[in-house]
């Protein structure tokens, strides 16, 4: 699973297909530009959610606010897939699809980058790449390593 | 409940590679099959239940189409893989309100295309292009976007906590293709081995092909009546002794149990505590197996195996033929044919009547049933009996 960053075929397939902004998203990608990984948090009862969370977990409020969490956490599971699933992943294969538990709480489902053989439980890391390749280039994405290979 | 139910007519059209019909043509001849199996015309139907598939194309017009007289009960019902055990479960309240007195409980899918193959029949979003924008392409991006890869992530995550293995699961894959070398309807008959599940392609790593499910075109239904009035039809009643069903969508949070433990749980003993059993009266259990993962699952969280052991559980050819627990002894959704929760249920009718013919289990007086739908989000179950409720062999 070295997929890492840079576009992987002569046909200009990416890794990550380009990712574009919408309206709801710009922030989330401005912070990624930042180098900071941008979730929600409930503002009645301080909970922190994932980014596309729609309803506090906790307390059922929709009164969420954007929040910056330190991008830090632990690897609850994860696939191998090797098979493209749909067109636009078939440069991605094969690829590491995860489940991470941020220090803060929320899951977020994200790909698993890096060498690193992944451990249920390790410690994993934020990093960011940029989705797409060649002269179609996206967002900056967040995506996570296990820590040993930070 | 004074008026207790029971299944009277099981409708089956031909299933798998069908090509050419719409859901709805299919859906109209199993429940015309159901009706003649009961022995009764189309016209003593007062109730209809729809499920659709993946293609969720069959909906009320199904009543137009087969010219019903005056219903008492006509509805969808989606809860994906869990809607077989529902819709019998709301036609065995229908029949004790009065609501309805002869319920069809049909499901019916085309997923299957000519030249495609049955993974692209699996409704992944296309995106040809390369824009793919906001939060949703974030996640699109993440690369979880269909059911294998899903499962396989429940599915890891078992084995990394309790230390299941792989080859554990390739036992259930080769009790359902042991099963289904006896079931003239199923699409896979031929003898596999541990090695051959080991040796399938990977789907999405932990599953093999071999974890995974069929895909089939075809409908299947069900009638539903008093156990009274079931007991003078055609073939034998199967009487439907208690229901359940529990949900719980996947909760992204610390703490959650996703893929380690399912509605299943709740919705397994609420129907055994209903039907007056325990797991250890359990002759026969038919469990939706859209992958092995699934039967593993819910073994442990019906209470078959204690959490974590399902591994060990099914290890030793325990649910194949011969084992000590009949399980998906049609072959499955793995080996037999790919029709949601009617899966089960067909094949629970079957061992019922004593219709298993070389397959047919041991003892039959206590059958499970399973319905699982979302990523083990939905669940539903049903124990059904040849005896009346009332009737002898019903353990205190």
């Amino acid at each position: 699973m070295s997929e890492a960053t840079q576009s992987t075929s002569a046909e200009e397939l990416p890794a990550f297909p380009a990712v574009v902004r919408d309206g709801g998203s710009a922030a989330f990608f401005d912070a990624a530009e930042r180098g900071e990984l941008l979730v929600q948090r409930c503002t009645a009862c301080s909970t922190v959610l994932a980014p596309e969370a729609r309803t506090c977990l906790s307390c059922g409020s929709v009164d969420l606010e954007p929040t910056v969490v330190s991008g830090r956490g632990r690897l609850v599971t994860w696939v191998v897939v090797r098979q493209a699933p749909i067109a636009a992943l078939k440069g991605a294969v094969p690829y590491v699809s995860a489940v991470v538990e941020l220090d803060e709480g929320p899951w977020l489902m994200v790909r698993l980058v890096g060498d690193a053989a992944p451990v249920a439980d390790g410690r994993v890391r934020v990093d960011f790449v940029r989705s797409g390749a060649g002269e179609i280039t996206g967002e900056l994405l967040p995506v996570f390593r296990m820590e040993e290979n930070v | 409940m004074s008026r207790s139910a029971a299944i009277a007519g099981l409708g089956i059209t031909e299933l798998g590679k069908v090509y050419g019909r719409s859901s709805t043509s299919l859906a109209a001849e199993a429940v015309r099959l159901a009706a003649a199996d009961a022995g009764l015309p189309l016209a003593a139907l007062d109730g209809l239940l729809i499920s659709s598939g993946t293609k969720q194309d069959v909906g009320l017009q199904l009543a137009n189409v087969l010219s019903l007289g005056p219903l008492g009960v006509l509805s969808t019902v989606n809860a994906y893989g869990a809607s077989a055990g529902i819709m019998v479960a709301q036609a065995a309240q229908a029949i004790a309100d009065g609501a309805a007195t002869a319920v069809a409980c049909v499901f019916a899918d085309t997923p299957l295309k000519p030249k495609e193959s049955a993974g692209s029949s699996w409704g992944s979003p296309r995106h040809s292009g390369r824009e793919i924008s906001g939060m949703s392409g974030w996640s699109l991006a993440g690369g979880a976007v269909n059911p294998n890869i899903l499962y396989a992530m429940c599915a890891r995550r078992h084995m990394e906590r309790y230390g299941t293995t792989s080859e554990q699961l390739g036992e259930i894959a080769v009790a359902a293709r042991a099963w289904a070398a006896h079931n003239p309807l199923a699409a896979m008959r031929d003898p596999i081995t541990l090695t051959d599940h080991q040796n399938s392609r990977w789907i999405a790593e932990p599953l093999h092909l071999l974890d995974c499910c069929l895909v089939s075109n075809g409908a299947i239904a069900v009638l539903v009546t008093s156990a009274e009035r079931a007991c003078d039809l055609a073939k034998p009643a199967v009487h439907v002794w208690g229901w359940g069903q529990a949900h719980e969508v996947r909760r992204m949070q610390s703490g959650s149990q996703w893929g380690l433990v399912t509605p299943a749980a709740r919705s397994g003993p609420a129907a055994m505590r209903m039907a007056g059993i325990g797991v250890d009266d359990v002759d026969v259990c038919e469990l939706y197996d859209c992958y092995t993962y699934t039967v593993l699952v819910t073994l442990e969280d019906y209470g078959f195996a204690p959490k974590g052991e399902g591994g060990s559980f099914v290890e030793h050819g325990r649910l194949a033929p011969g084992g000590k627990l009949a399980v998906n002894t049609g072959g499955g959704q793995l080996s037999g044919y790919y029709m949601w929760g009617m899966t089960p249920l067909s094949e629970a009718v079957f061992q019922a009547r004593g219709d298993g013919g070389a397959r047919q289990a041991p003892r039959n007086d206590v059958i499970v049933v399973s319905g699982n739908g979302g990523i083990l989000e939905h669940h539903s179950t049903l124990v059904l009996s040849p005896h009346a409720r009332s009737g002898a062999g019903v353990p205190a």
